[in-house]
C-alpha cells in the first residue's frame, strides 16, 4: 500500500504558498480600488485553509526520502491541486468566467504555457493580470525544482544522466544535496527576474507590465498585459530584452550556478547549449529571409522578428512581435517542428528537449556505423561520455510516446471541429507547452474563447500531461501502479 | 575497396527484365487499335526496350572479369540504391517518347511513382489515355511490388535495416556475406504473387471491367501502388470492383514471406502472426471510426459511410493511394486520420510502404517495459515479438528507423514548402510521398487532384522522397555516410 501521508503534506504546503501568493493580487487590487480584491482573498483564505488542513491532517507522514510511487503521485496532485486552486480567482472574478475557461486559464498558467482565453486584456484590473503571470512564474519555479529533484531520479525519459551522484538510491545525503541545488537555482531564477524587469523598464516599458513580463517571460510562459502581446509596444529595445530573456530561460539553469562558481569551461563545453543555439541560429536566418522576401520587411526588423520568433517557439513562450498565426507557408512548417524541439533540459521550457534530439542523433550516428560493421563496438556518446542503455531507452521510448499523444490529441482535436492545420499544431504546441497554434483560429494573437469546451478540456489536459512530462502522470494509470 | 562489378551485373541483368516487360504495353497497345495496327504507341516502347537492352548488356558485359563474384554487405548497400534509381530513369523513357511528349520531370516523376508503389501522378485525362501508356503505368506498379517485397524478404534483413534482422532466414544468420536462400525465395515470392494477380484480374473481369482495367487495376491493387484507368480512380467503377480491390489491397499489403509459406512447423503461421493481427485490427479500427464518424456527424447513409470509410482507409492505409471519395472534403477529423494513417504503412515482407506495423508493435512492447521500469528500476523486463525475445540490437535500429524517417519527413516538408507551397499541401505531401501513399491532402495534391501543377523542383523533391521512403530511407542514407566509401 502507498503511503499517501507525505504526498498529501508536500500538496498542502504547495496550496499554502499559493495560498500566500493570491495576497499579492488582492494587495494591488485592493490598492487600486478595484473589488476583485475580495475575491482574491476569499479564494486565498479557501487554499489556505485546504493546504493547512492537509499539512495539519498528514504531519504524521513527515519523510526524508519518498518511495518511487509517492514521488510519482507527488508530481500529479501537485500540479493538479495547484491547477485547481489556480483557477479559483478566475471562477468568482469580475470576468465571469464559465468553469471551463477558468480552469483552462489557470492551466494554461501553471503549466506555463500561455494560450489564453481572455481577450481585451489591456483594460484589466491589475490583479487578474498579475495573478496570470505570478501562475507562470510559480509554475515555472516548480518545474525547476521538479527538474533537479525529480526527474533524474524517476529516470523520465532519459533524465537519470542528470543525476546528482552516481548511485540512484535515494539516500538522504543526495535527497539534501538536491535540496540545495534547487534552492540556489530557484534564487537564481528570481535574480534573473529582478533582472528582466530592471531592462524592461529601462527599455521603455512602465514598472507593472515590465514586472509582468519579465515573470512570464523567465518561466517560457508568455502571458501578456495586452491583446497584441509583445508586439503591442512597437519598441525593438523591448523585443531585443524579452528574446534574451527567452533564450536565458530556455538553457539549463545549472549553467548559471556553474558560472556564478566560475567554472567556465564547463559552460563553454555545454554541448546541449550549443545545439540550442545553433538550432535557434538557423531558424532564425530561415524565418528572417523569408520575410525579407516575401514580405518585404526591412532588413534590421526581419532580423529582430525572425529571432523572436524562433526564439519564442523554440522555448516554448509563445510571444509574439508579429502574428506568426497568419504566416501560412515555409514559417509555419519550420515553426510546427521547432514547437516539438523545445528549450534544454533543465530549464523552464517545454517539449522534447534538445538533450534527447541529441542522443537520438548519436544513437542513429552509430546504428549507421553498424550497418556497415555490423560487429563493431560503438558507444554513442553525451557530453563525451558514453550514454548508458538504458538512458538510450528511456530517450527513444519518451519520443514515441510524445509522438503518439501528439498523433491522439490531434485527432481528438479534429473530433471537435478543428481544422487540419489548426488542430495539429494546436496540438503539438499544448503538449510543449509552448500554448499558441500556428494558423489564425489558434494563433498567438487570438483569445481562445471561441474553441468549443471540449477543446478546451482536451488542451488542458494536453498542456498539464505535457508539463508533467507525459510518463509521470502515464505511470500512475498503469495498473501495476497500484498493485504492490 | 568495393568491388562494384557485381553491382553492374545485377543491374545490367534488372534493366534486360524492363525490356522484357516492355512487351505488355506493346501489346496493350495493338489490342487497343486492333486493326488499325494499334495506338501508335509501340514504337516508343520498342525504343525504350532497345535501349534498356543495349545499356543491360553493356553493363552485363562491362562486368565480366576474373574471380567470383561475391555480395558483401557495402556492395548490397549500392546495389540496392543504384537499382532502383537506374530502372526508375529507365523506366521513364516510354514516357518522354510517347504522344503525351512528357517532360523529363514529369516523366521522371510517373516513373519514380511507379516503381516504388506509391501511385502519384502527374497525368490528367487517364481515362482517355492510350492503352500502352495504362498499362506500362500498372507493369511498373506491378514490378515495383515484385522487386520491394523480394528485397524485403532476402535483401533488407541480411542487411539489418530498421529491425529487419527480426525477419532474417536461418542460413544468412552468422556470415557478413549477403547469401541467403535467394531463388528460393525469389521464386516463392514470385509465384505467389503472379497466381494472386491472376486470381484479381478474373474478379475484376467478373466484377464488370473490361479486360484492360481489370488487369491494370488487378496490379495496381496487389502491389499498393495505386495506379488507376479514371481520373476518378475506384470512384468510377461499381460496388463489386471496389470490394474485390479492398480485398487485393490488404494482400498487397499482407505478409508475402507468410503468403509463401502459410504452413510451417505444423501450425497455421498465416493464422498465429501477430503482425497480421495488428495489421487487421488498425485497419478495422481507423475504418470504423470514420464510419461511425461519416455516418453520425455528416449525416451519410450507413452503407454509403461504411462503403466509403472501408475503401479509403484501406487505401492510405496499405499505401495503395485508390480513393473512391474526395475524402479530403470529409473534415479536419478525416484529415488528420488519413495524415496519421500515411505514417502506419502495412506489414513488413509486403509492397506497401510507410514505417511498418512491425515497427510499431516493437515500440508499443518496449514503451510497455519502460513504463514497468520506472516503477520497478532494477527488474528485468524482456520484450518480445510473435512470441519470441526482441534483442537491444534490434530495438535500436527500429528506433533509429523511425527516427530518420521523421526527420527526412520533417526535412522534405520544409523544402516544399520553400517552394512555395501552402503547410496542409506540404506536410500531406511529404509524409504521402515518403509512406509511398499517393495522394496528399488539400486542394492541389489530394484525393481527385493530380500532382501535375507543382513545380518542377516539388516534383523532383517528392520524387527523391518516394525513392527515400521505398528504400527504407537508411539504405540511401549509408550512401552519404563517409565511413561507407572508407576501408
Amino acid at each position: 500500500m502507498i503511503d499517501f501521508r507525505p504526498v498529501l503534506l508536500i500538496t498542502g504546503m504547495a496550496l499554502s504558498v499559493l495560498a500566500l501568493a493570491m495576497g499579492i493580487p488582492a494587495a494591488v487590487d485592493a490598492v487600486h480600488g478595484d473589488p476583485d480584491w475580495r475575491i482574491f482573498l476569499a479564494s486565498s483564505g479557501v487554499t489556505l485553509f485546504l493546504g493547512l488542513v492537509l499539512v495539519a491532517a498528514n504531519l504524521s507522514g513527515r519523510r526524508k526520502a519518498f518511495s518511487i510511487r509517492q514521488m510519482f503521485l507527488l508530481t500529479v496532485t501537485g500540479w493538479m491541486a495547484a491547477s485547481i486552486a489556480g483557477a479559483l480567482p478566475f471562477a468568482f472574478s469580475a470576468l465571469h468566467l464559465s468553469l471551463t475557461d477558468a480552469w483552462f486559464e489557470a492551466v494554461s498558467g501553471v503549466t506555463a504555457s500561455g494560450s489564453t482565453v481572455l481577450r481585451g486584456l489591456d483594460m484589466m484590473p491589475p490583479g487578474i493580470l498579475l495573478w496570470r503571470s505570478l501562475l507562470q512564474w510559480l509554475g515555472g519555479a516548480g518545474f525547476l525544482m521538479m527538474s533537479a529533484l525529480v526527474l533524474p531520479d524517476l529516470s523520465i525519459g532519459g533524465m537519470q544522466l542528470f543525476r546528482l551522484e552516481s548511485n540512484s538510491a535515494l539516500g538522504e545525503r543526495v535527497m539534501a544535496r538536491g535540496l540545495k541545488i534547487a534552492g540556489q537555482l530557484v534564487v537564481i531564477y528570481a535574480l534573473l527576474t529582478g533582472l528582466l524587469t530592471l531592462l524592461l523598464w529601462a527599455a521603455g516599458m512602465s514598472r507593472f507590465p515590465a514586472l509582468l513580463h519579465a515573470m512570464s517571460t523567465i518561466s517560457c510562459g508568455g502571458f501578456s498585459t495586452s491583446d497584441g502581446s509583445v508586439g503591442a509596444w512597437r519598441n525593438p529595445a523591448v523585443d531585443w530584452v524579452i528574446l534574451g530573456g527567452m533564450l536565458i530561460s530556455g538553457a539549463p539553469f545549472l549553467l548559471y550556478l556553474q558560472l556564478t562558481q566560475q567554472r567556465w569551461r564547463q559552460v563553454l563545453h555545454n554541448t546541449q547549449l550549443r545545439w540550442y543555439l545553433s538550432l535557434f541560429l538557423l531558424s532564425s536566418i530561415g524565418i528572417g529571409l523569408w520575410l525579407l522576401l516575401t514580405h518585404g520587411v526591412k532588413p534590421l526588423p526581419a532580423i529582430r522578428h525572425g529571432a523572436f520568433t524562433a526564439a519564442s517557439v523554440l522555448t516554448g513562450t509563445g510571444y509574439a512581435t508579429l502574428d506568426w498565426g497568419s504566416w501560412g507557408g515555409l514559417p509555419v512548417a519550420i515553426l510546427f517542428f521547432l514547437s516539438f524541439v523545445g528549450g534544454c533540459a533543465g530549464s523552464t521550457a517545454g517539449g522534447l528537449k534538445i538533450f534527447r534530439l541529441q542522443i537520438l542523433f548519436t544513437s542513429a550516428k552509430v546504428q549507421l556505423t553498424r550497418l556497415l560493421r555490423p560487429h563493431s563496438v560503438v558507444l554513442p556518446t553525451y557530453e563525451r561520455k558514453p550514454v548508458p542503455d538504458q538512458v538510450r531507452e528511456s530517450v527513444l521510448g519518451f519520443l514515441f510516446v510524445y509522438c503518439l499523444s501528439f498523433a491522439v490529441v490531434s485527432m481528438l482535436l479534429g473530433m471537435v471541429g478543428l481544422d487540419f492545420m489548426s488542430a495539429i499544431t494546436a496540438a503539438a504546441s499544448a503538449l510543449g507547452n509552448l500554448g499558441p497554434g500556428l494558423t489564425q483560429a489558434v494563433g498567438p494573437l487570438t483569445s481562445l474563447t471561441h474553441l468549443p469546451d471540449n477543446a478546451k478540456w482536451l488542451l488542458s489536459a494536453a498542456m498539464l500531461y505535457g508539463r508533467l512530462e507525459m510518463f509521470l502522470l502515464l505511470v500512475v494509470f498503469i495498473p501495476d501502479f497500484w498493485k504492490h | 575497396m568495393i568491388d562494384i562489378r557485381p553491382v553492374l551485373y545485377i543491374n545490367g541483368f534488372l534493366l534486360l527484365i524492363l525490356a522484357m516487360a516492355m512487351a505488355m504495353p506493346v501489346a496493350a497497345d495493338l489490342a487497343g487499335g486492333l486493326g488499325s495496327g494499334g495506338q501508335g504507341e509501340w514504337p516508343a516502347f520498342a525504343a525504350a526496350a532497345f535501349w534498356s537492352v543495349f545499356l543491360g548488356l553493356a553493363l552485363i558485359f562491362s562486368s565480366k572479369g576474373k574471380g567470383e563474384l561475391g555480395l558483401h554487405t557495402r556492395e548490397a548497400f549500392l546495389l540496392t540504391a543504384t537499382s532502383w534509381v537506374l530502372v526508375a530513369l529507365v523506366g521513364s523513357i516510354p514516357f518522354a517518347l510517347c504522344s503525351l511528349k512528357m517532360s523529363a520531370t514529369d516523366a521522371v516523376f510517373e516513373s519514380v511513382s511507379g516503381l516504388t508503389t506509391t501511385g502519384a501522378t502527374v497525368l490528367h485525362g487517364l481515362d482517355h489515355a492510350p492503352w500502352a501508356i495504362l498499362m506500362w503505368r500498372a507493369m511498373l506498379n506491378w514490378l515495383g511490388g515484385l522487386s520491394i517485397i523480394v528485397t524485403a524478404v532476402t535483401l533488407l534483413p541480411a542487411l539489418r535495416i530498421g529491425g529487419m534482422q527480426l525477419f532474417r532466414m536461418e542460413s544468412s544468420d552468422k556470415a557478413d556475406r549477403v547469401k541467403p536462400r535467394f531463388s528460393q525465395v525469389a521464386w516463392g515470392v514470385l509465384g505467389v504473387y503472379s497466381l494472386l494477380t491472376f486470381l484479381l484480374v478474373g474478379a475484376l473481369l467478373a466484377a464488370g471491367m473490361t479486360p484492360l482495367q481489370a488487369i491494370c487495376h488487378a496490379m495496381s491493387s496487389l502491389s499498393t501502388g495505386g495506379f488507376s484507368t479514371s481520373d476518378q480512380s475506384l470512384g468510377a467503377f461499381g460496388d463489386g470492383a471496389r470490394w474485390i480491390c479492398v480485398i487485393g489491397m490488404i494482400l498487397g499489403g499482407g505478409s508475402f514471406s507468410l503468403y509463401v509459406a502459410p504452413w510451417k512447423r505444423g501450425e497455421w503461421g498465416l493464422l498465429k502472426d501477430s503482425q497480421i493481427h495488428w495489421y487487421l485490427m488498425t485497419m478495422a479500427f481507423f475504418a470504423l471510426t470514420l464510419t461511425f464518424w461519416n455516418w453520425a456527424v455528416r449525416d451519410m447513409g450507413a452503407y454509403e459511410a461504411l462503403r466509403s470509410s472501408f475503401f479509403n482507409v484501406v487505401a492510405v492505409l496499405t499505401t495503395t493511394g485508390f480513393h473512391t471519395n474526395d475524402y479530403d472534403s470529409w473534415g479536419g477529423f478525416a484529415e488528420i486520420v488519413f495524415f496519421m494513417m500515411a505514417f502506419v504503412g502495412g506489414c513488413t515482407g509486403s509492397a506497401a510502404g510507410g514505417i511498418k506495423i512491425f515497427r510499431y508493435e516493437v515500440l508499443f512492447a518496449m514503451v510497455r517495459v519502460h513504463a514497468r521500469r520506472l516503477l520497478h528500476p532494477h527488474g528485468v523486463f524482456v520484450i518480445h515479438f510473435n512470441q519470441l525475445p526482441v534483442s537491444n540490437l534490434v530495438l535500436r535500429s527500429v528506433l533509429s528507423f523511425v527516427m530518420f524517417y521523421f526527420f527526412a519527413f520533417a526535412g522534405l516538408s520544409v523544402l516544399l514548402t520553400m517552394t512555395g507551397l501552402d503547410d496542409l499541401t506540404s506536410l500531406s505531401a511529404a509524409a504521402a510521398a515518403l509512406g509511398n501513399v499517393g495522394p496528399g491532402l488539400g486542394k492541389i495534391v489530394g484525393p481527385g487532384h493530380d500532382y501535375g501543377s507543382l513545380s518542377i523542383t516539388a516534383k523532383w523533391l517528392l520524387s527523391g522522397g518516394m525513392m527515400l521512403g521505398r528504400l527504407e530511407v537508411a539504405t540511401v542514407l549509408i550512401l552519404f555516410f563517409p565511413g561507407f566509401w572508407r576501408e
